[in-house]
C-alpha cells in the first residue's frame, strides 16, 4: 500500500494560478482531507492526481512510481486508482452491477464468475445486496452514493480520491455517510484524499486535515492541530469562529494591543506586530460588580440564544477591540450590561504572518 | 519520470480538426482571391464593375428591402403566436405547435411554387375564386411582386422568430408576469411592460435570424422576383455564370453579402450574450395559462390563417396540381390522373436518377457530417486539442456563408487544380457537409454538453481508455443525440437548392435541382409530385427524429 | 400521352424499319459503349419521347437526357469543359450561334448523318459540322376566354397598346434560344426601342419558350408576346382556348441544330442517335405529334398548320447571332429588369 506524496505542484488557468507550489504527504493507508473555500485549489489538485490534468510544474508520486510532471503524465487509467465524484457520475445506461463491475473489465485474470462475485460481495458490503438489476435513475441520492463507493472500492485502487462526495446529500444523510466512509476507511484502510468545503466532515472523516488556501497548503495536522493550534489567520478563520486580536508583542508571552493586554502560550517575536487567537467558547464572562479590579472589563452590545449555547458581542472597555463570546446556558447577561472577562492564557494561540500576505 | 504518455486517439482529433479548417478555408480563400484578380494581377476593377452596374445596385437594395420586410413581418408574425401557444389557453396548441414545425421544415421554394399557383394574379386560385364570388375584374393578390415575395418568405421564416420566442417565454416564471398583475396592470399592459421588455432579446435574435434568411434565400426570388422583373443578390450570383461566365464578378458581389450576415450574426450574438438568456435567468416557478377569455376565438382564427398560408392552401395546392391534368382547372373526373406520377418516375430519367443522388448525398453527407460534428463537439467539449474554441467556432462559422456564395467559393476551389471536383457528387458533397455543419454542430454540442465529464472521468479512472470510454460510455450516452444531428443534416440536403444549383452538372443532379428545371420550363404537375416526395421524405425523418428525441425538432419537451 | 403504349407501338413498327437500314457494325460498337448523353433544348416530354423511341429501336443504348434552356446548355456545357468534363456526346439548341461558336473552338465532330444531303440550306452548316433538327416560328398566343378574334393582337407591334398592360408574358433570351433568335430578329426588324415600349407594358417574364403556352392557357396572362410556336399549337390540340397569331410583319425563323461533340465519350452511339433523329420517322414525329417544322423534305404536316412557304420568315444569320449574344441579354434584361 503505497503513499502520494506531492512536490511544489502548479497548476495554471489562463492567467489564473489554481495551484502554485503545493506540496504534501500522505503516508500509506492515511485519510488525509483537502479542506479549503471553494476555488483554493483543492480540486484541481485532486484532478491533477487523478491524472485528468497536466501540471505545469512539481510533481506527484505514489510509492515509487511518478506519476505526473511538467514532463508528461500517466494517464488516468494506469493510475490504479478510484475517484468517487460530487455527481457520484454513474452511468445511466448501465444497471448499478454494471456499474459496479465496469472497473473489473481492466483487471487481468479476473474470470466472470470472480467478477461477479466479487460485485455482489461489494454491494452487500455498502448494502445495496438485491440492487443489482436497478438503473441509477431508479435509485435514491444515498443509494446512488453508495453505488459509486462501491464502484470506486470494488477494484481495490492503491489510491482512493473522493471530490466533495457527500454534497448533493441532505443534512441528516450527509451525517450519516460520513460515518459510514470513515468505517469503510477503516475497513480497507486505501491511502486516500478527501476533498471537501465542509470542516466538520473533514474533521470526522480524516486522519489528517490539509487546509489548501491559494493553492498551497495553509496548514497541515489532525483535527486536534488545525482547531487547537491555527498557524495562520486564514487557518484560524476558516475553521471554526475566532476572534482575531491583533497587537504588538511585549515579550515572547504578551501581546498589547491599546489599554488591552494578552497573556499567550508563547511564540512571539518582542517588538513585533502579532495577531493571536481566542475561541469565543474560550472566553468566560462574569458580573463586573464582583471582579477584581485589575479584570477585563466590557460591555454586552448583543446577546443572541442558539439553544445550547448563548452567543455575546462584547465591546471591551477602553479599546476599540470587539470580542465575540459562547457561553455555556446558564447565567445570562443583558445588552448593555457591564460584564468582565476571562482569557486563559492558554487559549490564547499566537498567528504566524501570512505566506504572501 | 513518467513517459509522456500520448493519447492513441490524439490523430482522431487533430485531423477531424484539420478537416474543418480545409473545408471553410480553401473554398473561402479562393473566393477572396478571385474577387481581386485579373490576367494583368491583382485589381479591385471587379468590385468597381460590381459598384458601377445599376442593375447590381438594384439587385443589392432589393435584398435589402426583401430581408428588413420580412425580419419585421416574421417577428409581427411568429412572436404572438409565440406568446399564445406558449402562455394563453388558446385551444389548439399542440395543432399549431405542429404546424409552425410543419413550416419549418417546408423547403421555402416549394412553399413558393404553390403560392405561384394560388395567387398569380390572373390564374391563381384565390384569385380566381375572388373574381367569380366578387364578380371584381381585378385580382385580389398579385405574389410575383415585392410585397408577394416578403409575403411568402415570411411564411417559411417566421419559425425562427417563433422558436426563439417560445424557448425564452418558457423561461420566464408566471410570477413576475403575476406580481404585476397584482399591481394592477391589465393583462395587456402585463405583456407590454413585463413580458415584452423581457422577451426583447430573443425578438432581435429572431428578427436577425430571419433577415439572415431572407438574405441567403435563392429559391424563393428566383420563382417569384425573376418573373416580376427584379433581382436579389442571390439570383444575380447565380446569372453571373451564365455564358460567358462571370466568376469574378460573382466572387465581388458575394464578399459583400458575406460580409453582410457575419456582421448580423456578431450583432445577434452581442443582443443575446448581454441580456438575453441570462437576464431571464432561473427556471421559474408554475406558469399559468393565461385565460384569453372573449379573444380566444379570433385568436385562433388568426392562427388558423396563418397556418392555411404556410401548409394547408400550400400543400392542397400542390397535391391538387399533381393529381390533375391542368392544375388551374377545377379537380373534376376528367380532369383527375396519375400521368403526372408516371411522368415523373417513369418517363423521365432525370427524376430517378436525381432521387438516388439526392438520397445517396443526403446520407452520405449525414453519416459523414453526424461522425464529423460528433468529434468536433466532443473535441470543443472536452477542449481535447489546443485551440478547441476555434474548433468550435469554425464549425459554426459556416453559418455566416450563403448558399449562393459558397457554392461560388466552391465551384472556384474545385473546378481547378489541385482538387477537380466539380461534375462529380463529391464537389455537392463538400457542399452540402459544410453548409449543414452549423446546425449539426449544434446539435451535437448540446448533446455533448448534456454529458457530464465526469462520467467519462469516472471510467478513465477505473482503467478505461479515452476511445474505450467513448464507446462504452460517451457513444450509448449521445447516440440519440447524434441521429437527431443525423437527421438535422439528411433534412437540410434533401431540400438544398441555393448551392446545388450552381454545382450541378447533369450528370449530378439532385431533387431540388430538377424541380428548378421543371419550373423554368412549366412543368406543374412533375413539380408537384416531386415536391410531395420531397415533403414525404422530409416528414419521415422528422417523425423518426422525434421518436429518438421524445421532444420536438423546435426544442421543447412533450 | 400514354408512354407505355407508345412505346409498344415504337417497339413494333419503327425499330424493325429503322435498324434494317443502319450499318450493324455502328450499331454494335454503339451497344458496346451502352449509352449516348443528350443535352438538349427540346421540350422536356418531347425529348423524353425521342429518347424512348430510339432506347425502343436499338435496345442496349440508352438515351441520357439532359434537357434544359439552349443557353444553359451552352453554360453547362463550358463550365464542363472548364473543369476538364467530358460528358456530353450530342448537344442541340436553338440558338444557331452556339453552333458556330463550338464550331470555332474546335468541340465539334464532323458528321453526316444519313439523309441530311437532302434537306433545305438552312438546315445545313456548308463544313459538315451540324445540321437542323427542328425548326419553330415566333408567334403571339392569346386566350380565347380572356380576348376575342377581333380584340387579339395581330402585329407585334399591336403588342405595344397600352390596354395589354399587365397581361402579357415573355420567355426569356438568357435561358432560351428560340427567344434569343426571336429577339434578335424583331431588333433587326423593329429596333430595341420596340422591346423598350413593350417593357413599358409590364410583362411577366417566364424562362423557357416553352413555358409562355402554359400561362397563357392557364390564364395567368391571357398574351404571349413569343414562344415557340410549336409549344402553342400542342396546347391548343389538347383542348385548350388558345389561338395562335402569325403577325403580318413576319415571324422569326428559329432552326434548332444538332451537333456531335469533338470529345464524345460515346461517338458510336452519338452518330447512331444522329442518324436515327435526322431519319424520316423521327422527323415525321416531331412534325406529327409535337408540331414542329422539319428540314426533312419527305415529311408531311398537320393540315390545320400553316406551311412554312405561306408565313413571312425572319431569317437571323448564326454568326450574328453569336456576335450579339451578349448584347441581346443584357438590354433586355436592362428594359425587363431580370
Amino acid at each position: 500500500m503505497p503513499g502520494v506524496t506531492i512536490k511544489d505542484l502548479a497548476k495554471r488557468y489562463g492567467d489564473v494560478g489554481a495551484v502554485q507550489g503545493l506540496s504534501l504527504t500522505v503516508e500509506p493507508g492515511e485519510l488525509v482531507a483537502l479542506l479549503g473555500p471553494s476555488g483554493c485549489g483543492k480540486t484541481t489538485t485532486l484532478r491533477l492526481v487523478a491524472g485528468f490534468l497536466t501540471p505545469e510544474g512539481g510533481e506527484i508520486w505514489v510509492g515509487e512510481r511518478c506519476l505526473s510532471s511538467s514532463a508528461g503524465v500517466v494517464p488516468p487509467e494506469r493510475r490504479r486508482m478510484a475517484m468517487i465524484f460530487q455527481s457520484y457520475a454513474l452511468w445511466p445506461h448501465m444497471t448499478v452491477a454494471q456499474n459496479v463491475a465496469y472497473g473489473l473489465r481492466f483487471k487481468r485474470g479476473l474470470g466472470r464468475a470472480d467478477r461477479e462475485a466479487r460485485v455482489h460481495e461489494m454491494l452487500r458490503v455498502v448494502q445495496l445486496g438485491g440492487y443489482e438489476g436497478r438503473y441509477p435513475g431508479e435509485l435514491s441520492g444515498g443509494q446512488q452514493q453508495r453505488v459509486a463507493v462501491a464502484r470506486a472500492l470494488v477494484v481495490e485502487p492503491e489510491i482512493l480520491l473522493l471530490d466533495e462526495p457527500l454534497s448533493n446529500l441532505d443534512a441528516n444523510l450527509r451525517e450519516e455517510m460520513r460515518f459510514e466512509i470513515r468505517r469503510l476507511h477503516e475497513e480497507f484502510a486505501i491511502t486516500t484524499l478527501y476533498v471537501t468545503h465542509d470542516q466538520a466532515e473533514a474533521m470526522v472523516i480524516s486522519d489528517r486535515i490539509a487546509v489548501i488556501e491559494h493553492g498551497r497548503v495553509a496548514q497541515v495536522g489532525t483535527a486536534d492541530d488545525v482547531f487547537l493550534r491555527p498557524r495562520t489567520r486564514f487557518v484560524a478563520e476558516f475553521i471554526g469562529k475566532t476572534n482575531l486580536i491583533e497587537g504588538v508583542a511585549e515579550s515572547s508571552d504578551t501581546l498589547v494591543c491599546g489599554r488591552l493586554r494578552l497573556r499567550v502560550g508563547g511564540g512571539l517575536v518582542p517588538g513585533a506586530a502579532a495577531a493571536v487567537s481566542v475561541r469565543p467558547h474560550d472566553i468566560a464572562l462574569a458580573p463586573a460588580g464582583g471582579a477584581p479590579a485589575d479584570a477585563l472589563r466590557g460591555t454586552v452590545t448583543r446577546v443572541s440564544f442558539l439553544g445550547d449555547s448563548v452567543d455575546y458581542q462584547v465591546a471591551v472597555a477602553d479599546s476599540d477591540v470587539v470580542l465575540r463570546v459562547e457561553t455555556p446556558v446558564g447565567r445570562r447577561f443583558r445588552a448593555g450590561e457591564a460584564v468582565a472577562l476571562t482569557i486563559a492564557p492558554g487559549v490564547c494561540v499566537a498567528l504566524g504572518a501570512e505566506e504572501g500576505a | 519520470m513518467p513517459r509522456a504518455g500520448l493519447d492513441r486517439a490524439l490523430p482522431v482529433w487533430v485531423i477531424a480538426a484539420l478537416v474543418l479548417v480545409f473545408l471553410m478555408a480553401l473554398p473561402l480563400v479562393w473566393l477572396a482571391w478571385l474577387s481581386v484578380s485579373s490576367e494583368g494581377g491583382a485589381t479591385l476593377a471587379n468590385y468597381r464593375a460590381v459598384v458601377a452596374d445599376v442593375a447590381l445596385r438594384r439587385a443589392l437594395w432589393n435584398t435589402l428591402v426583401l430581408a428588413f420586410w420580412v425580419g419585421l413581418a416574421s417577428v409581427a408574425v411568429g412572436a404572438p403566436l409565440a406568446w399564445l401557444t406558449a402562455r394563453t389557453d388558446l385551444p389548439g396548441k399542440g395543432l399549431l405547435r405542429a404546424l409552425v414545425l410543419a413550416s419549418f421544415v417546408t423547403p421555402p421554394f416549394l412553399g413558393a411554387f404553390a403560392w405561384v399557383m394560388l395567387a398569380g394574379p390572373n390564374a391563381g386560385l384565390l384569385n380566381t375564386l375572388w373574381r367569380s364570388w366578387t364578380g371584381s375584374e381585378h385580382a385580389l393578390v398579385n405574389i410575383f411582386t415585392m410585397p408577394g415575395l416578403v409575403f411568402v418568405v415570411t411564411t417559411y421564416t417566421f419559425p425562427y422568430v417563433y422558436i426563439m420566442v417560445v424557448n425564452t417565454l418558457a423561461l420566464i416564471a408566471s410570477d413576475l408576469e403575476e406580481a404585476a398583475a397584482i399591481l394592477g396592470a391589465g393583462r395587456l399592459t402585463v405583456a407590454l411592460t413585463v413580458t415584452l421588455p423581457m422577451v426583447l432579446p430573443a425578438l432581435m435574435s429572431g428578427f436577425i435570424l430571419a433577415v439572415l434568411q431572407a438574405l441567403a434565400l435563392f429559391g424563393s426570388p428566383a420563382i417569384l422576383a425573376l418573373p416580376a422583373g427584379f433581382h436579389t443578390i442571390t439570383t444575380q450570383i447565380w446569372s453571373f455564370f451564365q455564358y460567358p461566365p462571370k466568376v469574378e464578378q460573382a466572387a465581388a458581389f458575394s464578399l459583400p453579402l458575406l460580409l453582410a450576415t457575419a456582421l448580423l450574426l456578431l450583432v445577434q450574438k452581442r443582443v443575446l450574450g448581454r441580456r438575453g438568456y441570462a437576464a431571464v435567468g432561473g427556471k421559474g416557478g408554475q406558469r399559468r395559462p393565461i385565460a384569453l377569455g372573449a379573444w380566444r376565438w379570433p385568436a385562433l382564427a388568426a392562427c388558423g390563417l396563418v397556418m392555411a398560408c404556410s401548409i394547408v392552401l400550400p400543400y392542397g395546392i400542390l397535391a391538387k396540381a399533381a393529381l390533375s391534368r391542368a392544375w388551374a382547372q377545377p379537380l373534376t373526373w376528367s380532369n383527375l390522373t396519375l400521368a403526372n406520377f408516371t411522368f415523373t418516375f417513369v418517363d423521365y430519367g432525370a427524376t430517378q436518377a436525381a432521387i438516388v443522388n439526392t438520397l445517396e448525398l443526403g446520407v452520405a453527407t449525414a453519416c459523414v457530417g453526424a461522425a464529423l460534428v460528433a468529434v468536433l463537439a466532443y473535441v470543443s467539449n472536452r477542449r481535447l486539442v489546443i485551440g478547441h474554441q476555434v474548433v468550435g467556432f469554425l464549425a459554426l462559422a459556416p453559418i455566416v456563408i450563403p448558399g449562393v456564395v459558397l457554392a461560388v467559393a466552391l465551384f472556384i476551389a474545385y473546378t481547378r487544380p489541385p482538387f477537380v471536383l466539380y461534375g462529380t457528387l463529391a464537389i455537392l458533397f463538400v457542399a452540402y457537409l459544410t453548409k449543414e455543419m452549423p446546425t449539426g454542430y449544434a446539435q451535437s454540442d448540446a448533446t455533448f454538453r448534456g454529458i457530464p465529464a465526469d462520467l467519462e472521468d469516472a471510467g478513465r479512472i477505473l482503467g478505461a481508455g479515452r476511445l474505450r470510454i467513448l464507446r462504452d460510455v460517451t457513444a450509448p450516452l449521445a447516440r440519440s443525440g447524434i441521429i437527431a444531428a443525423w437527421c438535422f443534416i439528411f433534412i437540410g440536403v434533401i431540400r438544398e437548392l441555393s448551392a446545388s444549383i450552381i454545382l450541378f452538372t447533369p450528370a449530378t443532379k439532385v431533387m431540388s435541382v430538377v424541380i428548378f428545371d421543371l419550373k423554368e420550363e412549366g412543368q406543374f404537375g412533375a413539380i408537384a409530385v416531386l415536391g410531395l416526395t420531397m415533403l414525404a421524405l422530409t416528414f419521415g425523418t422528422v417523425a423518426i427524429m422525434q421518436g429518438l428525441l421524445g421532444r420536438d425538432v423546435l426544442g421543447a419537451r412533450h | 400521352m400514354r408512354p407505355l403504349s407508345l412505346l409498344l407501338a415504337a417497339l413494333l413498327s419503327l425499330a424493325g424499319v429503322a435498324a434494317a437500314a443502319d450499318d450493324p457494325r455502328l450499331v454494335e460498337a454503339a451497344r458496346k459503349e451502352g449509352k449516348v448523353v443528350w443535352y438538349t433544348s427540346l421540350a422536356l416530354p418531347t425529348a423524353e419521347k425521342v429518347a424512348k423511341q430510339f432506347e425502343a429501336a436499338y435496345p442496349g443504348v440508352k438515351v441520357e437526357v439532359n434537357r434544359t434552356g439552349s443557353e444553359r446548355i451552352l453554360q453547362r456545357v463550358m463550365q464542363e469543359l472548364g473543369a476538364n468534363i467530358k460528358n456530353v456526346d450530342v448537344i442541340h439548341t436553338s440558338d444557331a450561334g452556339h453552333f458556330v461558336l463550338l464550331k470555332d473552338k474546335k468541340l465539334l465532330m464532323k458528321y453526316t448523318p444519313a439523309g441530311v444531303e437532302k434537306f433545305p440550306a438552312g438546315f445545313k452548316d456548308k463544313d459538315g459540322y451540324y445540321y437542323g433538327l427542328r425548326a419553330t416560328v415566333n408567334a403571339i398566343a392569346y386566350n380565347t376566354k380572356a380576348v376575342s378574334a377581333a380584340d387579339a393582337p395581330k402585329t407585334w407591334k399591336d403588342l405595344l397598346d397600352p390596354r395589354w398592360k399587365g397581361k402579357m408574358v415573355t420567355a426569356h433570351p438568357g435561358y432560351s434560344g428560340v427567344i434569343a433568335t426571336h429577339v434578335l430578329a424583331l431588333v433587326n426588324l423593329l429596333g430595341w426601342d420596340y422591346f423598350k415600349q413593350l417593357a413599358g407594358n409590364q410583362l411577366m417574364i417566364v424562362q423557357s419558350a416553352n413555358d409562355p403556352s402554359g400561362v397563357v392557357a392557364s390564364g395567368e396572362r391571357p398574351v404571349a408576346v413569343d414562344g415557340g410556336e410549336y409549344t402553342f399549337y400542342q396546347i391548343k390540340k389538347k383542348g385548350n382556348p388558345v389561338e395562335i397569331v402569325y403577325p403580318k410583319e413576319g415571324v422569326p425563323l428559329v432552326i434548332s441544330p444538332q451537333a456531335i461533340m469533338s470529345f464524345a465519350p460515346h461517338p458510336n452511339a452519338a452518330r447512331l442517335f444522329s442518324d436515327f433523329t435526322f431519319g424520316r420517322e423521327l422527323q415525321q414525329l416531331m412534325a406529327d405529334s409535337e408540331g414542329l417544322y422539319t428540314g426533312h423534305p419527305d415529311v408531311k404536316y398537320p393540315a390545320d398548320k400553316p406551311k412554312l412557304s405561306d408565313l413571312k420568315l425572319l431569317n437571323v444569320d448564326p454568326e450574328e447571332l453569336l456576335k450579339r449574344n451578349e448584347e441581346i441579354k443584357k438590354r433586355f434584361v436592362e428594359f425587363f429588369g431580370a
